[in-house]
């Protein structure tokens, strides 16, 4: 088994951003594009290293050969890492999967079973600006956003009627979230998105060798440039993005760090601080309070 | 025993299969049976799934944990269940009908589509999409206005002299409660699929008992913006590449059958068919509207 590389954030943390980067990388500083997949990420013809999310619901009714919408949520958490296991037995080249699954299931044992699992990437994201981008994205107050963030029992694309493209992933609190993955017992890169935005070809050619790709500075900085934020938008603009949420109006928003600056009141970035300060303090984000 | 008509096939179960409508046809020898009995792990399955094993001589076993084991003999002419729950349970159907008579299907060389049907005119009109899409709640518009349906969420087609022909399933829509409330169906009553899912099978007068030759799919997708949406007839290449993505199940059909055959299988029907594209913003309050385009788009040829 080669195992697989997560590459693992709570939503909103630059996830996306540093896969499209990968996928240019991949190809050698080529152009970013979203449309150009045929094959299903998890088949054995398709080509790139670089997978979609762990919560596919058609990766899970693929490779379990059954309709998902049959099944309870139990089932569904129960057969995920069955599915998982099962698929990097199968999978060549380590390949590389996004994910905003926490380590641990909601039952406590972990979601990706270690031995499938290969190393991971995890990215965080200043709170602070997760809760905008998050607001945002989930078409709820930022209040609301902040709230999720510290509520430890959260679903993600959790809906009981109407079947998305993905499965419930169960969404501990932010904190929570980053702390799983921290304590993990895999190989682990933690990156920060605020570093990512300072240097990012610095910091993506550490995530790349940390993949096992072998390339050199000239590419990165070409693949860095090819999946520059006003690039991805102008693409979503020109073919759409899959995975952005219906209740939201663009997927690549704004992509700063500190943005929070001027949207958050006081009060708002004040609960935050209160919520995830420990966390916030171990990652090196600045409070205010 | 108990006779049914499932798909064309004379099924003889000792289990009660309330979906099913009764034999009405002659008393030749069952197609299918189904028997209730152990159903051990196979030893040195040829292939190893989580759910599925499949045997050197072809002989299949799917397991679903706490619901049944099942058992597919390598020509598809009986399946024997061993029920972890009482076997009148729904639960033990819902897989019975899903993916271990996909297996059935894939076995005899029928290509099971996942598709729901409703018959309009003297045509079999098919309307295919990833689970969530919007099949059986299309079905269930239709139904509303007076049409009736073939199958739901399977259909077995099969190419006769260059004619695809949809075989009737069962009278039977199996639908989410939000679609439901929505098209103001009554759930009161209704069998759910499972016992902890608010989705709930709902049985059909409307139904066409007669095969039908199939005149198009067409594929539900949704869009996010209404600019995106759009009704567009796919041509060649593009046609055969979605009706792939519509076979029921099309990995377990590669792992029985190998590419080929399947997709020589999928190749045949594509070609005696119209396949159109249907993107839309999901809403039931438009049911009306995408009941007459399509019925429109039908009698227009």
């Amino acid at each position: 088994m080669s195992g697989i590389y997560w590459i693992a954030s709570y939503p909103k943390s630059g996830n996306t951003w540093v896969r499209m980067v990968l996928r240019s990388l991949e190809q050698g500083g080529a152009p970013v594009r979203f449309d150009d997949d045929n094959a299903p990420w998890w088949d054995p013809s398709h080509r790139s290293r670089i997978g979609g999310i762990s919560s596919s619901r058609f990766f899970f009714e693929d490779v379990l050969d059954i309709e998902s919408s049959d099944l309870t949520e139990d089932e569904i958490e129960t057969l995920r890492s069955a599915a998982i296991l099962a698929w990097a037995e199968s999978a060549g080249k380590p390949p590389i999967v996004k994910t905003h699954d926490a380590w641990l299931s909601s039952r406590g044992t972990p979601l990706f079973p270690p031995e499938s699992t290969k190393g991971a990437v995890v990215i965080v994201r200043d709170p602070r600006d997760v809760a905008v981008s998050f607001a945002n994205h989930s078409g709820i107050s930022i209040d609301a956003a902040i709230a999720r963030m510290a509520d430890p029992d959260c679903r993600l694309a959790r809906t009981s009627k109407k079947m998305g493209s993905q499965l419930a992933q169960w969404l501990p609190t932010w904190s929570g979230h980053v702390a799983g993955w921290l304590d993990a017992p895999v190989r682990r890169l933690l990156m920060r998105y605020e570093d990512m935005k300072a240097d990012t070809p610095g910091v993506m050619a550490k995530i790349a060798a940390f993949l096992e790709f072998d390339t050199t500075s000239e590419t990165v900085n070409k693949a860095v440039d090819a999946a520059r934020f006003d690039r991805l938008q102008a693409e979503e603009v020109r073919s759409g993005f899959r995975e952005r949420p219906a209740v939201s109006s663009r997927f690549f928003r704004r992509g700063v760090a500190g943005g929070w600056r001027d949207t958050l009141s006081r009060q708002q970035a004040e609960r935050i601080e209160a919520d995830h300060g420990a966390m916030m303090r171990r990652l090196g984000y600045e409070t205010t309070t | 025993m108990n006779y049914y008509a499932l798909c064309g096939l004379k099924v003889a179960s000792v289990l009660p299969l309330p979906d099913l409508v009764s034999w009405a046809g002659d008393g030749r020898q069952a197609d299918l049976s189904i028997r209730l009995d152990e159903v051990p792990e196979l030893e040195n399955p040829h292939t190893s799934r989580p759910l599925l094993q499949i045997a050197d001589d072809g002989t299949c076993r799917f397991e679903m944990k706490a619901v049944a084991a099942y058992r597919v003999d390598p020509e598809g002419r009986e399946i024997v269940i061993a029920p972890h729950m009482p076997a009148d349970a729904p639960d033990i159907r819902v897989f019975l009908f899903g993916t271990v008579f996909a297996i059935v299907c894939f076995r005899r060389g029928l290509l099971p589509l996942h598709a729901s049907v409703v018959r309009i005119g003297d045509k079999a009109v098919a309307f295919s999409g990833v689970s969530g899409a919007g099949k059986s709640t299309l079905a269930a518009m239709f139904l509303k206005r007076g049409y009736s349906i073939l199958a739901d969420d399977v259909a077995v087609t099969e190419v006769r002299d260059g004619t695809v022909m949809v075989q009737p399933a069962f009278p039977r829509l199996k639908l989410w409660r939000d679609a439901m409330d929505g098209l103001a169906f009554e759930t009161e009553g209704l069998e759910r699929a499972r016992a902890q899912l608010e989705k709930f099978h709902m049985p059909v007068e409307a139904f066409a008992g007669e095969p039908l030759p199939l005149a198009s799919v067409y594929y539900l997708e949704e869009a996010v913006d209404p600019r995106h949406e759009e009704m567009r007839t796919l041509l060649g290449i593009d046609a055969f590449r979605y009706m792939k993505t519509a076979v029921y199940r099309s990995k377990l059909g590669y792992n029985l059958l190998g590419s080929g055959p399947l997709f020589a299988m999928a190749g045949r029907v594509v070609g005696g068919v119209r396949s159109v594209i249907l993107r839309r913003i999901r809403t039931l309050a438009r049911a009306e509207e995408i009941v007459d385009l399509i019925a429109r788009h039908e009698t227009a040829g």
